[in-house]
This record gives C-alpha cells, sequence and structure tokens, in this order.
C-alpha cells in the first residue's frame, strides 16, 4: 500500500469482506435452530452436536486443502484453458491468482503485511462450506451417525462444492467459458448442488422410522418447536445479506482489469468481475425473498413451515441473475421456483419414498436448479464475463448466457457433483455399516442417555440436603 | 432482450450511457413488468382470502369448544 487511496481500497475491501463473515455466522446459527426446532425432542442434543460439529470438520480441510481446490481447478482440469497461462493443466504454477499461494504452508496462508485480503476471503469462501453442509444437515437428522455426516459434510464442503465453485464461480472457471454459465449469487454452486448432494445420501439413507405407513402414505412429522424454527429461518435470512455482499467485489476498476487503456471505471462487480451495484442487489434480494413468502403462503395456505422456507427459496431461485434482473423479474422468478419446488417436494416424497425432513432438497435442490435454468432465458444473451466475449464450446473466449448452457450447468451442479457423488459416499458408508444409527437408537432417541443422566442428577440434586 | 452483450465495448460508450439501466429489457419492458405485479399483488389477494375463508368456514362448522385444542398438541 504505497498512497493513500491504494490504502483506503485495500482496507475498506479488507473490512467488507470480515463484516460478510460475521453476517454469514448468523446463517449457520440460523440453521442450528432451525433443525433442532424441526427434530423431535428425543433427538435434540445430538441433532444439534452434527451440526455444530460440521464447523471444526469443514474448516480445518478447507484450511488444509478446500481453498487449494477452489483456484487449482478452474480449468477443469483439461476442459478450458486458462486466461492467466493458457494452460488447461491445474493452475499450480507461479501466476498471481495461482492455487500454489494458497497451501498451508504458504506464508500469505497466516498473518502477513504484505496481504490483507486472502484471509478474509478464504473465510468468505469457507462460511459458504459451511452452509453447503449444513443444507445437507437438515434433511437428514433423526438417523444418520454423526461420524457418517462428519464424513459427508468434509466431501461436500471441502470438496464437491469447491470444485464447481471453480468451475462455475471464478473468473477461469471453464463453464463460464464453454457454457456461458452464470450464477451471481450462488443458485447452483451452493444451492443446487448442496441440494443434489442431500438427495443422493437420503437415497440410501432411508426414512425415519414412522415416516411412511405399511401401505406407504406418507405421514407429517412437523416441527416440534415452531418458534425456534421460525427464529432460525430468520436469522439465516439475516445471514443471507452477507453471503450476498461476500459475493461481490465492493470497490475495483474496470477499466484497466479489462485492458481498456485511458479509461477507469469504479465500481461494485459480481464474483465474476462484471459490473453490478449493492443497490440493486438489494431491490432484487427483498423482491424475491417477497416472491417466495408470497407463493409459499398461497401455495402451502399459510403454513407457517413452508412459508418461511419458501421465502428462502425465492432467493435462492433468483439469486442466479439478481445482479442483473429487473426487481419485478426477481419476484416472478422467486414465486415460480416455490410453486415448483413445493409440488416437486411432495411428489418425490409421495413417489420415491423420499423422506427429507426440513424439505432441504427442494428449497435448495429444487430452486437452485429451476433458477439457474430461468436464468439462461431471462439473461440470454449478456456475457458471461467481461474479459470477452465468444462462442459457446470454443473454450478460448467467454460464452454468452445462454439457456442450453445453464440447462447443463444446472445438470452438473444438481447431479454430477450433488446427487451422484453423495449417493456413492452414501453407499461406501452404508456398506461399511456406518451410515445409520440402529433401529432401538432411532426409536429410543440419540438422546436417551443423555436425558437420563439428567434425570437422575435432578433427582440427586432435589433430594439433597446440603 | 439483453441490454448488455459485450462489457468492454459497453464501457466504452459515452458516460452517459454506461450509466443507464443494465437489466433485461430495459426500456421497453417495465410497464408490463409493472401490470404484471399488479395482477399477481391482487390474484394473490383474491385466492389467499378465498382459501382462508373456506378454512374458517369449515373450522366454524365443527363448533369445537374451547378447550378441544389442547388435545391437539404434538406428542415430542
Amino acid at each position: 500500500m504505497t498512497d493513500q487511496l491504494g490504502a483506503l481500497t485495500t482496507i475498506f475491501t479488507e473490512f467488507y469482506y470480515w463484516i460478510t463473515v460475521v453476517l454469514m455466522f448468523l446463517i449457520h446459527v440460523g440453521f442450528c435452530m432451525y433443525e433442532v426446532g424441526a427434530s423431535r425432542y428425543k433427538h435434540h442434543q445430538h441433532t444439534l452436536m452434527k451440526n455444530t460439529m460440521l464447523i471444526p470438520l469443514v474448516t480445518v480441510t478447507w484450511f488444509l486443502f478446500g481453498w487449494w481446490i477452489y483456484w487449482a481447478f478452474p480449468t477443469g482440469p483439461g476442459i478450458a484453458p486458462s486466461i492467466m497461462n493458457e494452460s488447461t493443466a491445474l493452475i499450480t504454477d507461479e501466476t498471481l491468482f495461482s492455487a500454489m499461494w494458497q497451501v498451508p504452508t504458504s506464508d500469505i496462508m497466516a498473518v502477513n503485511l504484505g496481504d490483507h485480503i486472502n484471509g478474509v476471503f478464504w473465510a468468505a469462501f469457507l462460511l459458504f462450506s459451511w452452509t453447503a453442509a449444513s443444507i445437507v444437515s437438515g434433511a437428514i437428522i433423526e438417523r444418520i451417525t454423526t461420524f457418517a455426516f462428519g464424513i459427508l459434510a468434509i466431501a461436500i464442503g471441502s470438496v464437491f462444492w469447491t470444485i464447481d465453485a471453480a468451475w462455475g464461480w471464478h473468473f477461469d472457471g471453464w463453464m463460464l467459458k464453454i457454457l456461458g454459465y452464470h450464477d451471481a449469487y450462488a443458485s447452483g454452486v451452493i444451492h443446487a448442488i448442496a441440494g443434489g448432494f442431500a438427495l443422493g445420501v437420503l437415497m440410501v439413507l432411508g426414512p425415519r422410522i414412522g415416516k411412511f405407513s405399511s401401505s406407504g402414505e406418507p405421514r407429517n412429522i412437523g416441527p416440534r418447536n415452531p418458534w425456534l424454527v421460525t427464529i432460525g429461518l430468520f436469522l439465516i435470512y439475516t445471514g443471507f445479506w452477507g453471503f450476498y455482499a461476500a459475493c461481490n467485489i465492493p470497490i475495483f476498476d474496470l477499466g484497466p482489469e479489462y485492458g481498456m487503456e485511458g479509461i477507469s471505471y469504479w465500481t461494485a462487480t459480481n464474483i465474476y468481475v462484471t459490473p453490478t451495484t449493492l443497490s440493486g442487489i438489494t431491490f432484487n434480494f427483498l423482491m424475491s425473498l417477497s416472491g417466495g413468502l408470497l407463493a409459499g403462503y398461497w401455495i402451502a395456505k399459510g403454513d407457517p413451515f413452508w412459508t418461511y422456507s419458501s421465502g428462502l427459496a425465492g432467493i435462492i431461485c433468483a439469486s442466479a441473475g439478481n445482479d442483473l434482473y429487473h426487481p419485478i423479474q426477481s419476484m416472478i422468478i422467486g414465486m415460480i421456483g416455490v410453486v415448483i419446488s413445493y409440488k416437486l417436494h411432495y411428489f418425490v416424497e409421495r413417489k420415491f419414498k423420499i423422506d427429507d425432513a426440513v424439505g432441504a432438497v427442494a428449497v435448495h435442490g429444487y430452486a437452485g436448479f429451476i433458477g439457474l435454468v430461468i436464468c439462461g432465458f431471462v439473461l440470454n444473451g449478456y456475457p458471461s464475463s467481461g474479459y470477452s466475449v465468444g462462442a459457446m464450446w470454443d473454450g478460448t473466449t467467454y460464452a454468452s448466457i445462454n439457456p442450453l448452457g445453464m440447462f447443463l450447468g444446472a445438470i452438473i451442479m444438481f447431479f454430477v457433483l450433488g446427487l451422484i457423488p453423495g449417493y456413492i459416499i452414501a453407499k461406501v458408508l452404508h456398506g461399511m455399516g456406518k451410515l445409520r444409527i440402529p433401529r432401538e437408537a432411532e426409536i429410543a432417541g440419540l438422546d436417551y442417555e443423555m436425558m437420563e443422566t439428567a434425570k437422575s442428577d435432578e433427582k440427586a440434586v432435589a433430594s439433597a440436603t446440603r | 432482450m439483453a441490454t448488455v452483450t459485450n462489457w468492454i465495448d459497453h464501457l466504452n460508450k459515452p458516460a452517459e450511457e454506461v450509466a443507464g439501466a443494465i437489466y433485461p429489457g430495459a426500456g421497453s419492458s417495465e410497464g408490463l413488468l409493472v401490470i404484471l405485479a399488479i395482477i399477481i399483488w391482487i390474484g394473490w389477494h383474491v385466492l389467499t382470502a378465498k382459501s382462508e375463508s373456506d378454512e374458517l368456514e369449515r373450522l366454524a362448522r365443527k363448533r369445537h369448544g374451547p378447550n378441544d385444542h389442547k388435545s391437539n398438541i404434538t406428542d415430542w
């Protein structure tokens, strides 16, 4: 930082991301409250611990290799050349944005007076990782072992979502170049993949005891503490503001970045380094939330659980293009996503006997998938990047956003990187006998012994005389 | 419908053009979007009001006592 403007820009950006991390922490607080509120009393404490322990499990692995994957994999490898070194290999050379700087032994993975951004950017992405793992966590409550969930959380949080982020959420990602993929606020790169992954796990894990009658009719196991669920979802909404902020670069001069001689254009940008405004995305965030709530209240006939979840689904569905949509477009897209997701949830539950305890596959997976597909039509023809514009499948330039590319992108997110890995890992864990808790433990409740101990402790205290 | 098809070309335009709206259909679709929003807004009120009335009528027809709800509390 050699001049005042440079110092101000750097310190502002550092502080901006730092604040987003604090805000995004509320997403995890919200997920914990939401899941505990949705679980039955006899499973409360295990449900809470399962979701809490993903914090250290994903954080440590994100430090060891997750962050490295994001910077190494934009080329595939082997699919499209990097714009930095024109190679299709993993980006591990000495270029500025290479993965070689993001290994645990690197001196910028620590306090370094020459770098003010890496740690806060690492943390912002880490909080996305927690979110991805938390989405899976809610769907599988009350019958998965904490061990199995830990493995699955690391897989989605530190491996698969970071591969999709490298492919479709990095300024150099091959999906932008080949397909014209655009996903500004992560309809696909967080939500569709995590929803797909959860569905893959659920297919192997099976339903909770009692969820389906002997004739196969689904029974509703509603939230046991609706107020905790309510506060949890409000906190997730709140944290989502931080998520949206963290998906932007707050201040950037695009003229030199795009190689435009003599032109200076300071703006906020999205993750792809193309212009947007924090003001504009604020319109869209609130209008898509409103669209989701309106549609959810109508389709679920005023059911609070689904109405709140639909607010979230509305935002998720519009998120792919919320950097460019008109607010009314955002609202309508949010509504469409909610109606389809809600219907799909009950169709899949009934047809395939899938027990998604909190509707996570619908709210995140289906809404995210639908959001990507709609984005391909509404933003058809917009550039996927500012660096260049070229033909689809070319790979050396960036294809424009288009319906086919976005549909293929949705397939990659939901199925290729989500459902299939989730299914395979769950199958392996099942084969090892480590996936599901014993039937007797599920019936008694995971917290049975803790509750017994608490009861005897209380008796002892109650009968004490000194 | 795309308002921008190339960011470098767009940013090379005169400053007053660069500073304009960039959403899809800018300058041509706003009126239609507002009409759609109003239709949805009114439609939502009509549909949810009907749904609420149906539910309330159903509830009223059953003539529950003031303490009946206590037997409906979910088993933990």
